[in-house]
């Protein structure tokens, strides 16, 4: 199989920078899932989708707008009114859903390549993210597991908390560098290393 | 030198010493002072030429209202002006100087307009600009070369040219409460909030919350009032739940209770640390705000009133107790109520003379009789100052007998040497946020006060902004807005005890002695009593008028000192009391913002660009990059002394000769998936869809409602309810913005789902003669000839061991197909490619040259679908089904849609072998003199290497009855004229035959 | 200015697109009543007071959103998904709550 090559690579340096003397506030990576995909349930099919993201990955949803769930390999949340992304480590999650989300319940896109995960962890996560998102970052506000859609100026993000200071940030790919580069200068004054 | 440093007492550090320079001089101050405490501190009492008559000015406060000290800043080579020196906190290294000064600050020249007071008052440049002058250098010209002296000659520091190097950031809040200011009723605010468990903020301009409390000599609880704020904050430093902003300025408040602050993280620091922003504009969304921002104190207006020396009474309590600077060592006050004999008692104690206070009232209260003769001074009630003396520094004033009830002066001036003199007219609570929010500020004739309105928005007053000045109301107050804004009910325990100095917070309804000379009401812009009086005779009555025509209040001070005193100037000259005049709306800023902080993280490198994923490739071999909306796109792919139109020429032409390949990943993408889909797209495009095959596409083209031309593209059909459509790269967000409106809101019934695709595949379009060779020698899984793979038929295989889709079809006129692979591996293709490409001569073209072909071809883009444009302008009315309506159909066929002097698409030869360019006007007749008479202009221009001419796409009226026959070009910009020939816009094959093969 | 997207809660409206005055009926596809057209084309509604609007949140889950804005005050007195707003929008003239 040929590697897939990342958008962000000749600005994706390993190790640490910025004010990281004192030590990092921040870790930056790229998560790298084999497969994203998006789900969309035609109304009143919500819940057939949803059991059918059971069977494929396992996962069960919790009721309600945003809400998501991630078990370290797979993840899912949902970002808009009958609509959900989810990912995995491993390829083929289109060709699974394909299988059980018959036309009758919804559609299947595949945004493997489309789509580039950031995953942005530490104590000062929500104060760099809080520079790009007007969205409330706090834990009451925005659950663990939970996603959102939201906006950097152009940039249009998907964000899943999968940790209480971890947040998984779903970008286009064609701004994957550009949003990289922008976290990366927000990250400099609390100290950010790159894994 | 009569100002000085006292030898205890202050908030300052007297063992750190910071070394600055103000106008080259070196000075040395303490850590905590402003740039106004250590120069005081030094004897400096001359901070500024004044805006128009380049008066001498002192300091006139201590806080972020000062109107006179203000000063430019400079960093390296980045100068930042008009900042208060009351607002700069001085560390090592500061640099600042004077402003509006030539050629320094103690000699300046222009203080001769000072003489010549007259010509420059209120509506000067209107009047002055207006009048017709007699002679050779008439009207307004003479006055426009005027103007570029006196407007040097007026005004503030001057802004610099440099590249501002500092960072800036934006920053998104969320809270419960929200407190701005953070004296007595904001502390007790926060920590009442912050008690019931809400998230709380606190905002203050100042470096040092506590506001008051740091300088009044109050007891809060048996401890000073400054012991008892630093206790409090350093409860609330420890507390997750509150975030504490010092050096932020809360300066707008807009709907639903979103606020802009702007903090000042490192402008008192020598070198910001790592990754530090200069600024963070906050953007703060709460649910309740509690505003607690104090009051201003007034100045009262008489002649002499701007003289180096005077200054408002609280500011020298705070130099005194705060800062530890003495503004001077003999001094009288002047009052029109009691908080200024509060100041006596503070300067008295801190070690200076307290010669006299005047009180415009005859009738004192014992209480104020008492402090009057603690502090050892001469009480002269009923008297008013009407002169003051000396030059850069006060040296005495006149006082005279006064009438309250009629403003009548009466007796022999007497004179008092002294060389500070404190004013104080009352207090106006800082209103500005309560008014932005959008309600309209109520008079109270006790306060002789704008107070604030009944809220409109969530938010709840406490302390001195409500009209409450004494330190017991204030927390008593703070406390409870806290616990109201956070939701609480909280059981009443006892309030800290305050003990202070008596006082009837009412003044006496005097605001300007009226004598002879300057009495100034705007410090800052010069704008003096008989300014609003002469506004008023000119028949200026709204209170809006008088401030744009006198400038009261405008710039930087917008009305903190001045907005008051004016108003009651005017209301006196109309004869109208003040609530009846009314005052201005308080807009945002509050204070001055850095355009920076406003610009943030989407400046300069930070701005979000989108790169195809074979960006790092067409960098690296050679490609000039152009930037096209967002998007980063290989121009040309030039080679050592190469122009562009000679790199383009041999690209377009390689291309016809051989194979090209050009990438075009922008190209928007959107998957349309569901049994309606192709429903849908009969309605959204002109042509039909559902009867295309599946591993087929169609060129479609789209109307808005209005019927005029939208965007065209292919789209192809992968499956029966699965589609893959394709917009213009500029407008591909609009198309997908159209689709979810009619699916979302038009036809919800119609059971379709649109994504945006466009980052999830890499397409690389390869044409030419010989592009079905490269691509049969590198495709596998899948034949590419014209039985498998027809015109407009869809292919998948592989390339290089990757899944590729293949549709031939054609923008460049040749043989040709566009291959599409996982963005990931897009680079990996398009590499198998070129490798492929090597032996029939394969190039790579950009932009330039991918234009150059379409406008040989006669294709429309952007350019020509113009928004103004019909499909039958372009000629594509063939396109428009009979069958079936679409979004669109109704209106299309509008009379002035379908009249025939319409602009229409032709082709355009230069006839003189020059080149055209885009924007030019077609005309019948040139008249090079006086050019008129446009019959179009052209769209899009090149050489065609194809035609070996320049030619051009245009818009021409009637065009398509005038092909065949001449016109002109008339460009008088560039001046470019000469002859053309208007010809089909399908210069190049126009029968096809090319790429159909 | 604030809009409470009923599935992404209150966002910021720099999230947000306008896409016009509520009230519009679109005729029937295959109508030919050209008046019809042209004042759903054309014609807007400018009320000072509450005013019935269509947003689509662009920014977030781009959803299109009924709301209904003060024009005077900036007021947002409700939002619902277009989607799910099963009164037609000549129903609710007649219940005057347009």
């Amino acid at each position: 199989m040929v590697e897939r090559q990342s958008p962000l690579e000749p600005e994706f340096h390993v190790g640490s920078h910025g004010n990281f003397e004192h030590g990092v506030e921040i870790i930056l990576t790229e998560t790298r899932p084999g497969s994203i995909v998006q789900l969309a349930a035609w109304p009143g099919e919500e819940k057939a989708l949803i059991s059918a993201i059971r069977t494929v990955t396992g996962l069960a949803l919790p009721d309600g707008a945003g809400g998501g769930l991630s078990d370290g390999v797979k993840s899912v949340f949902g970002f808009a009114p009958g609509k959900f992304t989810v990912a995995d480590e491993a390829e083929g999650l289109a060709a699974a859903f394909a299988k059980v989300v018959t036309p009758a319940i919804g559609t299947v896109t595949d945004l493997s390549h489309g789509r580039t995960a950031i995953r942005i962890a530490g104590p000062k996560a929500e104060w760099v993210l809080a520079k790009f998102f007007a969205i409330d970052f706090a834990l009451p506000a925005f659950p663990v597991g939970a996603g959102r859609s939201t906006t950097h100026h152009d940039v249009f993000a998907q964000i899943q908390r999968t940790g209480a200071d971890q947040f998984d940030i779903y970008v286009f790919r064609s701004f994957a560098r550009s949003f990289w580069k922008a976290l990366c200068h927000a990250s400099e004054e609390v100290g950010y290393e790159v894994q | 030198m009569s100002p000085r440093r006292t030898d205890t007492g202050g908030r300052i550090d007297r063992l750190k010493t910071i070394r600055f320079t103000f106008d080259g001089v070196a000075y040395t101050g303490h850590a905590g002072d402003t740039l106004a405490s250590a120069l005081l501190a030094k004897g400096v009492t001359l901070f500024g030429r004044s805006f128009k008559y380049h008066r001498p000015r002192g300091l006139l406060t201590a806080g972020v209202e000062e109107p006179n000290a203000l000063v430019t800043v400079l960093k390296g080579e980045v100068r930042e002006p008009n900042i208060p020196a009351t607002m700069v906190e001085i560390h090592d290294g500061l640099v600042a100087i004077s402003q509006n000064r030539f050629p320094s600050l103690a000699w300046d020249i222009n203080a001769v307009n000072q003489l010549g007071g007259k010509l420059l008052s209120a509506g000067f440049y209107y009047k002055t600009f207006m009048g017709p002058v007699i002679g050779p250098l008439k009207g307004t010209r003479f006055w426009m070369v005027c103007e570029h002296f006196i407007r040097r000659a007026a005004g503030l520091g001057s802004a610099g040219s440099a590249k501002d190097p500092a960072r800036y950031e934006r920053m998104n809040a969320f809270c419960d409460v929200l407190v701005v200011g953070s004296g007595p009723a904001g502390l007790m605010a926060t920590k009442a909030a912050a008690d019931q468990g809400a998230r709380v903020m606190l905002a203050d301009l100042e470096p040092r919350f506590g506001g008051s409390a740091n300088w009044s000599d109050e007891t809060i609880d048996g401890a000073p009032a400054s012991d008892w704020a630093r206790r409090t904050v350093a409860q609330l430093e420890g507390r997750d739940n509150v975030r504490l902003l010092p050096r932020t300025t809360v300066w707008g408040y807009y709907d639903n209770n979103t606020l802009a602050a702007l903090e000042r993280v490192t402008d008192h620091k020598e070198q910001p640390g790592k990754g530090e922003p200069r600024h963070r504009y906050w953007a703060i969304r709460a649910n309740s705000v509690v505003l607690a921002t104090g009051a201003f104190e007034r100045p009262l207006v008489f002649p002499g009133n701007d003289r180096p020396g005077v200054m408002l009474a609280h500011a020298a309590e705070r130099y005194a107790n705060e800062f530890g600077v003495l503004p001077g060592e003999r001094i009288a006050l002047f009052t029109n109520n009691d908080s200024a004999y509060r100041t006596a008692v503070a300067l008295k104690k801190a070690g200076a003379a307290i010669v006299a206070i005047a009180d415009v009232r005859t009738e004192l209260s014992a209480e104020m009789r008492k402090l009057a003769e603690e502090v050892e001074a001469e009480i002269l009630a009923g008297h008013a100052v009407v002169a003051t003396e000396g030059g850069k520094a006060l040296s005495g004033l006149k006082l005279q007998r006064f009438d309250m009830a009629n403003g009548t002066l009466t007796g022999d001036a007497r004179s008092i040497h002294a060389d500070c003199l404190l004013i104080s007219g009352g207090w106006s609570p800082t209103i500005h946020l309560a008014s932005q929010a959008g309600a309209k500020a109520e008079w109270n004739a006790a306060r002789q006060a704008f107070l604030p309105p009944k809220p409109t928005q969530k938010w709840i007053g406490a302390g001195a902004f409500t009209g409450s000045f004494s330190t017991a109301e204030a927390i008593a107050e703070g406390r409870a807005a806290g616990l109201a804004a956070a939701g609480g009910t909280g059981t009443p325990t006892a309030l800290p005890i305050v003990e202070a100095v008596p006082g009837d917070p009412d003044p006496a309804p005097v605001f300007e002695i009226r004598a002879k000379g300057k009495s100034f009401v705007d410090f800052q812009h010069d704008v003096t009593a008989e300014d609003v009086r002469l506004a008023h005779r000119e028949g200026f009555v709204s209170v809006e008028h008088l401030k744009r025509y006198t400038t009261l209040g405008m710039a930087t001070d917008q009305g903190k000192s001045s907005n008051i005193p004016g108003l009651a100037i005017m209301a006196e000259a109309l004869g109208k009391p003040i609530p009846e005049v009314g005052t201005t709306r308080f807009r945002p800023p509050f204070a001055p913002v850095s355009i920076g902080s406003l610009a943030a993280e989407r400046f300069g490198d930070l701005k979000p660009e989108r790169l195809t994923p074979m960006h790092d490739w067409h960098v690296a071999n050679g490609a000039t990059m152009y930037s096209a909306g967002l998007w980063y796109r290989p121009m040309i792919y030039g080679h050592a002394g190469e122009t562009v139109e000679q790199a383009y020429v041999r690209e377009a032409k390689a291309t016809r000769e051989s194979a090209g390949i050009v990438d075009v990943s922008t190209l928007g993408k959107i998957a349309m998936q569901g049994p309606d889909a192709a429903a849908f797209l009969d309605r959204v495009y002109t042509n039909m869809f559902s009867t295309l095959a599946v591993g087929k596409a169609r060129y479609g083209l789209m109307l808005r409602e209005d019927g005029l031309a939208f965007d065209d593209g292919t789209t192809w059909r992968l499956g029966e309810q699965d589609f893959l459509m394709t917009t213009t790269t500029a407008n591909a967000g609009k198309v997908m913005q159209h689709l979810e409106y009619f699916l979302d809101v038009i036809w919800p019934e119609l059971k379709v789902h649109v994504t945006s695709v466009t980052d999830e595949w890499a397409g690389a379009a390869i044409g030419g003669p010989k592009a079905r060779q490269i691509l049969a020698s590198c495709v596998t899984g899948t034949a590419v000839d014209n039985a498998t793979l027809p015109f407009m038929g869809i292919v998948r295989g592989e390339i290089a061991d990757v899944p590729v889709m293949i549709c031939r079809l054609s923008f460049s006129g040749e043989m040709a197909f566009e291959v599409y692979s996982g963005a990931g591996h897009g680079t990996h293709v398009w590499e198998a490619l070129i490798e492929a490409g090597k032996p029939h001569g394969l190039v790579t073209y950009g932009l330039e040259a991918l234009g150059t072909m379409r406008i040989e071809k006669g294709h429309v883009t952007g350019a020509e679908i113009d928004g103004r444009t019909t499909a039958r302008d372009l000629h594509l009315d063939w396109m428009l089904s009979k069958k079936k309506p679409f979004i669109g159909s109704a209106m299309m066929d509008r009379e002035g849609l379908i009249a025939s002097d319409r602009l229409e698409l032709v082709g355009v030869i230069a006839l003189d072998n020059r080149p055209l360019n885009g924007g030019a006007h077609i005309v019948e007749e040139i008249d090079e003199a006086n050019p008129h008479g446009s019959i179009g202009h052209i769209t899009a221009c090149c050489y065609s290497p194809a035609l070996g001419k320049h030619i051009a796409l245009a818009l021409v009226k009637g065009g398509k009855a005038r092909r065949g026959t001449r016109a002109h070009v008339s460009d008088p910009l560039r001046n470019r004229f000469g002859p053309v020939e208007i010809v089909s816009n399908h210069f190049f094959d126009p029968e096809g035959t090319r790429m159909h093969g | 200015m604030l809009i409470t997207c009923p599935y992404c809660g209150p966002r910021d409206v720099i999230e947000f697109t306008y896409q016009g005055d509520g009230n519009r009926e679109r005729p029937d596809p295959a109508s030919q009543n050209f008046e019809a057209w042209n004042a759903y084309v054309y014609d807007r509604l400018n009320p000072a007071g509450d005013h019935n609007e269509i947003w689509q949140h662009s920014g977030g889950c781009r959803a299109h959103l009924r709301v209904v804005r003060n024009t005077l005050t900036h007021e947002i007195s409700s939002v619902a998904f277009v989607r799910g707003d099963h009164t037609s929008i000549a129903r609710r003239k007649a219940e005057g709550k347009s």
